[in-house]
């Protein structure tokens, strides 16, 4: 018996030589949508978009319907258009309009070829698709902090390290380096000193550091500000230490660990329980002994067991995992808004003041996680 | 000109459970220029992808894709969040290339999804107990929190829910 079924059914049509129209139509278990849209040619714009719904998940589905206007002027051929459908389509209106969406883009473009290769063959000399965007196209490559970021946050600096020890957000997303955040590098600099954060450590998405930009923003921030990188494996993400390598692929853990061995590095398994947007673990019937039994946990030398992103619940099911396989535990709040930053840290006994003391410290053990906002009371 | 379709598209996906540790997604998508089928195998509670196979049936692409060799680069994977960018870093991004990825993204999402309807059979039609029933699921799952306009700051599901 099936316990899922998704079909989607897409039309399209030419009104004219500069219009496709293109019609969506979802059903599945769950969910009932239609679409409707007008994409121009031959750059292949939205230039209008209507939805509905014929069955929801709850009462406030309709509220999406609006949002869905945020796609007209996308070009289906632009870089990014599917990442900027789902981050700006899929949270502000609603994620299976933006998989509606989607398959109606992918089939236009489709039509699109259908249309140039039927008019090549009459003769017609019709428009061609792949380069009426190429020199529209810009490279967006991750670069270091602009220096006007660099000049934002010139608040009263707090020394680190106490008495207590070194608090320091292991975890952390800045918009300069890594898409999915908002949070200039300034901007969350002035927030952790602000909380009483001794440091934090920059892991954006597969993307390294330069080691003089490090450097040179520390001091001139006056505040401890780490490199690391988060990488994404076969096996999920991972906190990374220790490693200079620029890795633009994904990668096989097994592989990276071997790498990171010859560095002296070290590897922070990230939200290894990270759910799904509605069920829990329970319903999977995993236990923590069955997940000590994951490959992962043989190529990593902590496990990441506060995270802010993931449930309260996912954070103590990591927490249990690390606990019976005797790895360490780190903290770190995964932010990737300037709100978020200090939510959890990991709290070091020594002293840190560069990405080579951090690594030492974290080999040493001597850490530990913990709930930093809630533990101090934390409030902007 | 005429309303003759120029361009069609059918893509279905269904999810099955043969036995408790097993459940298997497929995907047969079928559209003016492909027919493209794919079945994955996935093992519970871990959801690792334990098998999978597609054939192409029809195609525009003069690729001479080796499609089983490339499948199986994503065998041991777990169905999660940030598959989609783990599956296109593995498999690859020719035009076949980026189909079947999708196709493997859409079989993961009906996984999800089969959970999701077993969750949702549970929710109450009251307005005042949809709320608090919505209210408790991001409460468990924060990430939901904003994630869809039903579920933002302004939605009255989410009054009086704190920002996670």
């Amino acid at each position: 018996m099936l316990t899922f079924s998704r079909n989607k059914l897409v039309s399209i049509y030419r009104k004219d030589d500069r219009i496709l129209l293109v019609r969506g139509i979802l059903e599945d278990d769950i969910y009932g949508m239609e679409m409707d849209i007008s994409i121009s040619m031959p750059d292949l714009e939205i230039v209008s978009i209507q939805g509905k719904w014929t069955r929801m998940e709850n009462s406030e589905c309709p509220r999406a319907v609006p949002f869905l206007q945020e796609a007209v002027g996308f070009r289906l051929l632009e870089d990014g258009f599917r990442q900027r459908v789902k981050k700006i389509v899929g949270r502000k209106s609603c994620r299976h309009f933006a998989n509606i969406l989607l398959e109606c883009c992918d089939a236009a473009e489709d039509a699109a070829e259908v249309i140039r290769a039927e008019g090549e063959k009459e003769g017609k000399g019709t428009f061609t698709l792949q380069n009426s965007l190429e020199e529209e196209k810009e490279a967006v490559i991750a670069t270091g902090p602009d220096k006007d970021d660099l000049d934002r946050s010139m608040a009263k600096p707090v020394k680190g390290g106490s008495a207590e020890g070194l608090v320091i957000d292991l975890h952390v997303h800045t918009s300069e380096a890594s898409p999915c955040s908002s949070a200039p590098l300034g901007d969350l600099v002035t927030k952790a000193r602000r909380i009483g954060l001794d440091g934090i450590c920059l892991t954006d998405h597969n993307h390294v550091w330069d080691p003089r930009t490090l450097a040179e923003l520390r001091e001139r921030h006056d505040f401890l500000i780490l490199g690391g990188n988060e990488i994404a494996t076969d096996q999920g993400d991972m906190l990374v230490f220790g490693f200079d390598e620029d890795i633009n692929e994904i990668m096989r853990l097994d592989k990276l660990k071997k790498k990171v061995l010859k560095t002296g590095g070290f590897i922070i398994a990230a939200h290894p329980f990270r759910g799904f947007l509605t069920f829990g673990i329970g319903q999977l019937g995993l236990t923590p002994e069955k997940a000590m039994e994951r490959p992962l946990f043989k190529h990593v030398d902590a496990v990441e067991v506060l995270n802010s992103k993931v449930s309260d619940k996912e954070n103590r099911f990591s927490s249990q995992v690390a606990e019976g396989l005797d790895l360490p535990g780190t903290g770190g709040s995964d932010a990737h808004e300037v709100e978020e930053v200090g939510v959890y840290a990991t709290r070091f006994s020594g002293v840190i003041t560069n990405e080579e003391e951090l690594v030492e410290a974290l080999k040493g053990g001597n850490y530990s996680p913990l709930a930093f906002r809630a533990e101090i009371g934390a409030k902007e | 000109m005429t309303d003759i379709l120029c361009f069609s598209r059918n893509n279905a996906t269904t999810v099955e459970q043969p036995d408790e540790q097993t459940m298997v997604s497929s995907c047969c998508l079928q559209d003016t220029l492909t027919d493209l089928r794919l079945v994955i195998h996935v093992k519970t509670p871990h959801l690792e992808i334990t098998n999978i196979a597609g054939e192409i049936r029809r195609s525009s692409e003069p690729e001479d894709l080796r499609i089983h060799e490339t499948l199986r680069k994503v065998i041991g994977v777990r169905v999660g969040p940030g598959i989609k960018k783990i599956i296109t870093g593995l498999m690859g991004t020719s035009a076949i290339e980026k189909k079947l990825v999708f196709m493997i993204g859409e079989c993961c999402n009906g996984i999800i999804l089969s959970f999701t309807k077993q969750v949702l059979l549970s929710a109450p039609e009251d307005k005042e107990k949809e709320r608090d029933y919505f209210a408790n699921m991001v409460k468990n799952s924060p990430r939901l929190y904003n994630s869809c306009a039903a579920l933002s700051p302004e939605s009255p599901l989410m009054d009086g829910i704190e920002p996670p």
